[in-house]
C-alpha cells in the first residue's frame, strides 16, 4: 500500500462522512427510506487491502458517523461487519480471480451488472444488520423489513451514482 | 505451540473483527451513561458546532413557517393574558363580568406595506372582512401600539398608523408614585408629525408626578385597545409653570420601519358600549 492509496482512502472517508452527516442525514423519504452512503468507503477499498486494515477503516468511519447520529457503536458495528464479509463476497462473485489478477472494484473493472450486484448485496447485508440491531427486537419485523427494502434501494442508487460521479470528477 | 500460534495468526482477521465488534457492543450498551459524558463531551464541541451549522441552514429555510406559527401562538397567549388580567383587577367589591373580561379577540395579520415618514402614515395588512377585521378596530404589534383600522375590504385592510395626524390614543403613565397615591395620569398620545420615533403626550395634569423613563401605556378608558398595552417610554418632560399640563415626549416602543406581524384587536362589546354612551333617548 503506497502513500497515494492511503491519501485516497483518507479523502474518501472524509468526503463520504461529511456527505452522510450533513446532507443525507436530513434526507429521509416517507419515514422509511434512509440513505447510508458512508459504506462506500468500505465498498470501494482496493480489493488488495488486507482485511485487518479494512476492519480498522470501517471502525473509524462508523464511529465518526455514530458521533453525529448519537448512536455510539451501532454504525461502527455494521460497518465492521461488512468490512469483514467483503472478502468472502468478492470471492463468491469472482471465483476465477485470485491474487495474480487483482479485481478492480469499479464499473470498468467489473462490468455494470456485476458492479451493481456487488453494491446491492453488501448494502443489503449492512442494512439488515443495522436496522435489526437498531430495532433491538424482531417485534417490528414488517416495519423493519419495509425500512430495509426501501433503504437498500435508496442507498444503492445513491452509492452507485456518487461513485460514478466522483470517478468522472477525478478523471476530468 | 507454534502450530497453535500459526492458527491464531491465520485467523487474526477474525479476532480483530471480534474485538472491534465487542468494542461496538460495549459502546452501545454504555451509550447512555458513561460513553456520553467521557468521550462525546471531549469531542463534542466540534460535533456540536458542525451540527449547529447544518441545523442553522435548515432553520433558515423554514424561517417563514416558524414565524407564522409563533405569531399565531402569540395571539392565543395574548388573548389569555388579557383575559386573566381583566379577571383579576385588584379592586375589592368590584367583580368583573366574565363577558367583559373576555371581550378582546386577536387576529394575526401580516404587514404587506407601510410608510412611516410621511405626515399621514398608513399600514396595509393582509387580513380583511373575511377574517373579521372591521374599520375602527385597534391594531397592536408585539412591541406595542400600532394604530387603528381605517378601512377593510374582503382581503386587505388599511390602518391609520399612530404616526397619522388624526390618530390619537388614550394613554396613561405608569410609575410607582402614582400607584402609591392611587391616582392615574391620563393623557392623549398624538404624533406631532416630525420624528417617527416620538409622539407627544398632552393633557397630563401638571400636578401628577411623572418623570423621564416612565412607561406610557393604553389607558383603561379605551374601548379600542386592551388596557395597558405599551406605547412607549417618556423621554422628556417639560413644564413651564404657566401651563396646566405637562408637555411630554414619548419614545415609541414600536419600530414602524420593521413591522412584520401585527395583531388586530376586536372588542366584542364595543357596540353596546357605544350604545350606552350615545343613546339618543337621553338629553
Amino acid at each position: 500500500m503506497n502513500t497515494q492509496t492511503i491519501l485516497k482512502i483518507a479523502a474518501s472517508v472524509i468526503i463520504y462522512t461529511l456527505l452522510q452527516v450533513f446532507i443525507l442525514r436530513n434526507l429521509v423519504f416517507f419515514d422509511v427510506a434512509f440513505c447510508f452512503v458512508y459504506i462506500s468507503v468500505i465498498l470501494f477499498l482496493p480489493s488488495a487491502t488486507p482485511t485487518s486494515t479494512a476492519l480498522l477503516i470501517a471502525f473509524i468511519t462508523g464511529i465518526l458517523v455514530d458521533m453525529f447520529y448519537n448512536t455510539a457503536g451501532l454504525h461502527a458495528s455494521a460497518a465492521v461487519m461488512i468490512a469483514f464479509i467483503r472478502g468472502f463476497i468478492l470471492k463468491v462473485l469472482f471465483p476465477s480471480k485470485g491474487l495474480e489478477n487483482e479485481i478492480v472494484i469499479s464499473v470498468e473493472g467489473m462490468g455494470v451488472e456485476r458492479f451493481i450486484r456487488y453494491i446491492v448485496i453488501l448494502t443489503f447485508i449492512h442494512h439488515i444488520y443495522l436496522f435489526f440491531l437498531e430495532a433491538g427486537t424482531f417485534n417490528f419485523f414488517l416495519n423493519t423489513s419495509l425500512k430495509i427494502l426501501a433503504s437498500v434501494m435508496f442507498s444503492s442508487i445513491v452509492i452507485f451514482l456518487l461513485h460514478v460521479y466522483l470517478k468522472s470528477l477525478r478523471n476530468s | 505451540m507454534s502450530q497453535l500460534l500459526g492458527i491464531l495468526y491465520k485467523s487474526r482477521h477474525f479476532f480483530l473483527f471480534l474485538a472491534l465488534q465487542i468494542i461496538c457492543f460495549y459502546l452501545m450498551s454504555k451509550n447512555n451513561v458513561y460513553w456520553d459524558v467521557s468521550f462525546f463531551n471531549t469531542t463534542n464541541s466540534v460535533v456540536a458546532r458542525s451540527l449547529e451549522v447544518s441545523q442553522k441552514t435548515n432553520e433558515f429555510v423554514n424561517l417563514g413557517t416558524v414565524n407564522d406559527r409563533l405569531a399565531s401562538e402569540n395571539a392565543v397567549l395574548r388573548k389569555q393574558l388579557t383575559d386573566l388580567q381583566e379577571m383579576r383587577s385588584g379592586i375589592p367589591g368590584y367583580k368583573q363580568d366574565s363577558l367583559m373580561a373576555y371581550r378582546f379577540d386577536y387576529t394575526v395579520a401580516k404587514v404587506v406595506g407601510s410608510t412611516h415618514n410621511l405626515t399621514d402614515n398608513f399600514i396595509t395588512i393582509d387580513k380583511g372582512t373575511d377574517d373579521g377585521v372591521r374599520a375602527g378596530m385597534g391594531v397592536i404589534s408585539p412591541q406595542g401600539v400600532v394604530g387603528q383600522v381605517a378601512y377593510a375590504n374582503k382581503h386587505y385592510s388599511r390602518i391609520y398608523s399612530i404616526l397619522h395626524s388624526r390618530q390619537m390614543v388614550s394613554a396613561e403613565v405608569l410609575n410607582s408614585k402614582l400607584r402609591e397615591n392611587n391616582t392615574v395620569a391620563l393623557g392623549i398620545a398624538k404624533w406631532d408629525g416630525t420624528n417617527p420615533h416620538y409622539v407627544r403626550l398632552n393633557t397630563v395634569d401638571r400636578f401628577k408626578p411623572v418623570a423621564k423613563g416612565d412607561s406610557v401605556v393604553t389607558s383603561l378608558q379605551n374601548p379600542i385597545f386592551p388596557p395597558h398595552v405599551m406605547i412607549g417610554r417618556i423621554s422628556e418632560v417639560s413644564n413651564t409653570t404657566s401651563e396646566a399640563f405637562h408637555t411630554i415626549t414619548v419614545r415609541l416602543s414600536t419600530d414602524f420601519s420593521s413591522l412584520i406581524y401585527v395583531y388586530v384587536v376586536k372588542n366584542k362589546l364595543i357596540e353596546s358600549q357605544k350604545e350606552a354612551e350615545t343613546n339618543p333617548g337621553i338629553k
